[in-house]
């Protein structure tokens, strides 16, 4: 509908809506007697959203709030010099806030590192915290209701910085994560994050939801959604904390509202009060233990990467000769043609059936040589881990075919068995090919000593069940030391081996769900044996 | 005595190379036979000898070296030029040892070629030639 509106519409609609839901929900969670909300959220949203937006786009966003501020508060018959002002204070927080964000992080915002969260708490504090001040002002200013100023200032701070600590994690961690298109998630990880909903969900009802059967256990019944805390933020990461912590604290206002909970036994004031500084204390150090462990998890990743990357690097070295030989045939071919085509526009030059069968060749032998250096560019170029549906035998061929020449040089003869109607597998192209380059030039190189008429490679694959295996056997010295060995990091037979293959075709082996295997062969040399999950049933 | 066209064989198991050598060669005036294998070559010597054989060093079954060996084992005197798309440091000494009269890198400089075969078919004794 909005398709072909100018490109600030939809966005603007969106705040707008926003804004209006989260005041309606703001009047929801307030506590009975008490003038100002226990979780006032439309500040922290328009906070998040100048967060993610452009600095030159702020104005009209905030814009785009002030009708759904004015038909929010105008229904609760508070006079409209107030309702004004506090649409100044409420801009004023968001301002500030995404301000403190802009001066320390560059965009795009991502909630990950120690310093981009630090600031984002910095801001999630500083900016209802300066705001306040400016908004107690405005009321006594304009004189509505009693509540002395300091009071005023005091309770619109816990409200806006338990809002500010529930909604900008959220937004800013699902804005990224839908910016890099939806992750298509495994079965398992959505069954996984559905437990955790419902298991947090129904914890929080049952601490938050019922009456407490004694002010004792209410210090004890604090800790029961802790568990469910930790496992979001261990397996979901920031993204998971960010949404986890807004089931708690809804639960605990919405039971507090129902004089449910923990948070019942003291006036109004004190029981929000204690509500806002419990789950504030709970969240901040949750989001810096899942950010922490983010930031650790996503080096381990990258270091892996690189490992990875190295280890390809090296076979690139152990591939050169075969390399040099594979550009130098469509070489020889391509410049014996043009010879020739040389010696017969000299000395026939009217047969142009001749020329053109050598054009054709010529072409034919060029292309073969760029088909070598597109598959060395495809499998040496660094680049992120893209998972996709693949045909394990069309992967193999591509191997073999990149390592033809290196295997010709050393005389190596490869067998293909390939399985028909073979199930594809889900999974990195370039790692697998790895893993498959490392086992054949293994295979190659464990036959060095062999006679050159007995250096026989040979590459299965097959299925079974849910399973597709592919198996390389050699017949060269076969191994004598345990084959967890082989796996283990810079173990290595060769004189100029890094040790890093077979432990890094491991890693990502099991890291594709699949596992390798290594065995001696009946009669001499190796097997070693990739099964990874199937797609779709053989 | 007629004049005869030298006879060289080609060895190698790539087809687009084979064709573009016995191009290159018939048109330079000489007649060439190609073998896609070692073993192919050293059967039909045997019916046919070649003045001049160009014998790829890196090949599936038979390498370029060990047709050199056979050919030296039979004691065949037959002027072997090895060409070859990767040359190891080993590999020159390793086949002018085992008889090879010359060693070219592919890929193939034409003059070199030629005169590499020339050089060897023109030692040849005449009547050997016509045989």
């Amino acid at each position: 509908m909005l398709a072909g509106g100018p490109r600030w519409v939809a966005p603007a609609l969106a705040v707008a809506a926003g804004y209006y839901l989260a005041a309606r929900l703001g009047f929801v969670f307030t506590l009975q007697l008490q003038p100002v909300s226990t979780l006032w959220l439309p500040n922290a949203l328009l906070l998040a959203v100048l967060v993610l937006a452009r600095t030159r786009d702020w104005w009209w966003l905030l814009l785009a709030a002030l009708p759904a501020h004015l038909f929010a508060e105008l229904q609760s018959g508070v006079p409209s010099a107030m309702v004004l002002g506090w649409f100044v204070s409420n801009c004023s927080e968001a301002l500030i806030g995404a301000a403190l964000v802009r001066a320390f992080v560059a965009q795009p915002f991502r909630l990950d590192g120690f310093r981009n969260s630090g600031v984002l708490l910095f801001a999630a504090f500083g900016a209802p915290l300066a705001s306040s001040f400016l908004d107690a002002a405005l009321v006594r200013w304009i004189g509505w209701g009693e509540t002395p100023y300091w009071e005023l200032v005091g309770r619109r701070f816990f409200s806006n910085l338990l809002a500010q600590l529930t909604v900008v994690p959220l937004v800013v961690t699902w804005a990224a994560l839908l910016a890099g298109g939806l992750p298509r998630l495994r079965a398992a990880r959505c069954v996984e994050a559905a437990l955790l909903g419902a298991g947090l969900l129904l914890v929080c009802l049952l601490v938050f939801g019922v009456p407490p059967p004694s002010a004792h256990f209410a210090p004890a019944l604090f800790y029961a959604p802790l568990p469910f805390l930790l496992w979001a933020a261990v397996r979901f990461g920031p993204t998971g904390i960010a949404s986890a912590l807004p089931v708690m604290t809804v639960a605990t206002i919405w039971g507090a509202v129902h004089g449910a909970g923990p948070f019942t036994a003291g006036t109004a004031l004190e029981n929000t009060l204690e509500m806002q500084l419990f789950l504030a204390a709970a969240a901040v150090p949750l989001i810096l233990f899942a950010v922490a462990l983010d930031e650790r998890l996503r080096l381990e990743r990258e270091s892996r990467a690189q490992l990875t990357h190295l280890s390809r690097v090296a076979t690139l070295g152990e591939l050169s000769g075969g390399i040099a030989h594979e550009l130098n045939q469509p070489l020889t071919a391509i410049l014996s043609n043009a010879q020739a085509a040389r010696h017969f526009l000299a000395n026939k030059p009217g047969d142009s059936e001749m020329l053109r069968e050598i054009l054709d060749d010529i072409i034919l032998a060029d292309e073969r040589a760029g088909h070598v250096i597109e598959r060395l560019r495809a499998m040496f170029k660094r680049a992120e881990t893209r998972h996709e549906s693949l045909d394990m035998n069309a992967l193999v061929r591509e191997v073999t075919a990149l390592a033809h020449g290196e295997l010709t040089t050393r005389g190596v003869q490869v067998t293909l068995r390939l399985a028909e109607r073979l199930p594809r597998v889900n999974g990195d192209r370039v790692q697998l090919q790895q893993v498959l380059l490392n086992l054949i030039m293994n295979g190659a190189q464990a036959m060095v000593a062999c006679a050159p008429d007995e250096r026989f490679l040979t590459i299965t694959t097959l299925a079974t069940g849910h399973k597709v295996h592919v198996n390389v056997t050699d017949r060269g010295h076969g191994f004598s030391v345990a084959p967890q060995k082989l796996f283990e990091a810079f173990y290595t037979t060769k004189q100029d081996g890094l040790g890093l293959g077979l432990s890094i075709s491991h890693s990502i082996v099991t890291a594709h769900r699949g596992r390798l295997w290594a065995a001696t062969r009946r009669g001499g040399g190796a097997a070693f044996l990739v099964t990874l999950p199937a797609l779709a049933p053989a | 005595m007629a004049l005869t066209v030298p006879f060289v064989a080609i060895v190698d198991d790539e087809e687009p190379v084979r064709k573009a050598l016995k191009r290159l060669l018939r048109a330079s005036g000489l007649e060439a036979e190609t073998y896609e294998s070692g073993q192919q070559f050293l059967e039909a010597s045997a019916k046919r000898r070649p003045d001049c054989v160009l014998l790829d060093l890196h090949m599936p079954g038979l390498s370029g070296l060990q047709v050199l060996q056979a050919l030296r084992a039979s004691k065949t005197t037959l002027p072997t030029v090895v060409i070859t798309a990767y040359d190891e440091p080993s590999s020159r000494e390793q086949c002018l040892a085992a008889g090879a009269a010359a060693y070219l890198r592919k890929p193939l400089d034409e003059r070199l070629l030629l005169n590499a075969i020339s050089l060897h078919v023109n030692r040849l004794p005449r009547e050997k030639a016509e045989k």
